[in-house]
């Protein structure tokens, strides 16, 4: 079935990744309900180990000042990034974070080095070996710097911290170069209406989920109007 | 602030914080795993795998880099510990300093404030776990249903899934790097650079068949941008 959709894949079985989505789901749920269960622990050990409990109605205003303007994105992110993430990518990259800045680019390199297209199952697998690898990187990297932080950065030279001030256009062009040099007209697209929602006068929290939900509209619009010229 | 500084950076959150280190790795390494027993299924062969991986290690060793840069910001705030706990998981430098703020704010307290009390870490703490826990709980809770509405819509049209992926990406980059640029006239120089450069690196890769070239697209193409923004600062 796959094969015919793509052309390029090699043959696969059309429920071939089932096993995978279960075991994805039974040790992503359980990952994060482990790390849910530790985000608990450090604030009770604070208030109630150490005996600094600053008072429920303090802990509830600091947590409704929080929601009010992120709160939204516990939702609105998970729904974005799914159909660019998968399953398992899901599961990885809202657990590490650094979606957009890192899961997600690894996950794009790992799928064009390997030849897939995206969201077929070969992608979805290569993907999540990608961001699994940045994942485990990050974390090192991020070890490494907490122990020998300081001296590590300080012994980078000045141009080096000012050239990190550029490193995410760097990495948001690169990633959209990527999907966009196959088919230009679609990143052409997407381009505009990331412009105009950029410059619309909306809340700035939803102007991402607003762009990729107008661009699959258009773009699903524009692959109908295509095969319709074919057909013709 | 002394005493809360030499808390946060006390035994017990270096042993709480290690479980977080642990966690996430475990998870990384589980699903590794996973993904490689599961790639003949879905077509990926084992130098495939080993390709996949290798341009995962290549091309998050910048970003990585990028996020460790801005986490020492928060170590002076929040301590080391603390910090490897809430930039190791979902959280960002951004997101984080502002749950800081408000924390703080909320026991009626300045951040910086050099009387800032053990309560008033405290109220920070409270604030930034039980606040990051939101797209844990919901990851937790429905990405089998996103699954499910991905097979429902599969079965309906088995083109449109690919096509939705290929658009939401685009439209996710396409705007994070719009807004990314419109910053300076230095950040349009470091988004344009890159694009071109992986432009350049994909067609080559293609027309001439060299497949690693592919491994080291993203990463080259971050650096190519980077730098090229960080020379024009100095004309």
């Amino acid at each position: 079935m796959r094969a015919a959709e793509t052309g390029t894949e090699t043959p696969v079985k059309s429920n071939g990744l089932e096993v995978f989505h279960s075991k994805a789901h039974y040790w992503g749920r359980l990952t994060l309900w482990m790390l849910i269960a530790m985000c608990l622990v450090v604030p009770l050990y604070v208030s109630f180990v150490l005996g600094a409990h600053p008072g429920w109605n303090v802990i509830l205003v600091g947590l409704i000042g929080y929601a009010s303007f992120i709160g939204i994105m516990w939702v609105l992110e998970p729904i974005t990034y799914y159909p660019a993430l998968g399953i398992g990518g899901t599961y990885l990259a809202f657990l590490t974070g650094n979606i957009a800045n890192m899961c997600l680019p690894c996950s794009s390199a790992a799928q064009k080095a390997v030849g897939a297209e995206v969201g077929t199952r070969k992608a979805e697998i290569a993907g999540v070996i990608g961001i699994a690898i940045a994942s485990l990187v990050n974390i090192t990297i991020i070890v490494v710097i907490i122990f020998a932080g300081t001296a590590i950065l300080g012994a980078l030279p000045a141009a080096v911290h000012e050239a990190f001030d550029f490193i995410l256009p760097a990495i948001f062009g690169a990633v959209l170069g990527q999907f966009a040099y196959k088919t230009p007209k679609y990143g052409i697209a997407a381009l505009l209406v990331g412009m105009a929602v950029l410059f619309a006068p909306i809340f700035d929290l939803i102007k991402i989920p607003l762009t990729v939900a107008l661009t699959i509209a258009l773009i699903l619009f524009m692959e109908k109007q295509k095969n319709k010229k074919a057909a013709d | 602030m002394e005493e809360v500084l030499r808390t946060a950076n006390s035994t017990p959150f270096w042993i709480m914080a290690f479980i977080f280190v642990g966690i996430v790795a475990f998870q990384a390494i589980v699903f590794l795993r996973i993904a490689k027993e599961s790639a003949p299924d879905a077509g990926l062969s084992e130098t495939e795998v080993k390709t996949a991986i290798r341009t995962g290690l290549i091309s998050s060793i910048g970003p990585s880099f990028g996020i460790a840069i801005v986490l020492v910001s928060l170590i002076a705030l929040i301590g080391s510990p603390l910090t490897l706990i809430r930039i190791g998981i979902i959280g960002s430098a951004a997101t984080e300093s502002s749950a800081a703020v408000i924390g703080a704010n909320a026991f009626g307290m300045e951040l910086n404030s050099p009387d800032f009390t053990l309560q008033a870490f405290s109220a920070v703490v409270w604030t930034m776990c039980i606040g990051g826990m939101g797209w844990l709980i919901f990851t937790a809770l429905f990405t089998k249903r996103l699954g499910a509405t991905q097979s429902k819509i599969e079965k309906k049209n088995p083109k449109a899934m690919a096509i939705i992926s290929l658009a939401a990406m685009l439209g996710a980059f396409a705007f994070l790097a719009s807004q990314q640029m419109i910053n300076s006239a230095n950040h349009v120089i470091a988004g344009v650079a890159a694009i071109a450069t992986m432009i350049i690196l994909m067609k080559t890769a293609d027309r001439k068949h060299i497949a690693w070239l592919k491994e080291w697209a993203l990463g080259i193409s971050i650096v190519v941008g980077m730098t090229a923004a960080y020379f024009t600062t100095l004309i």
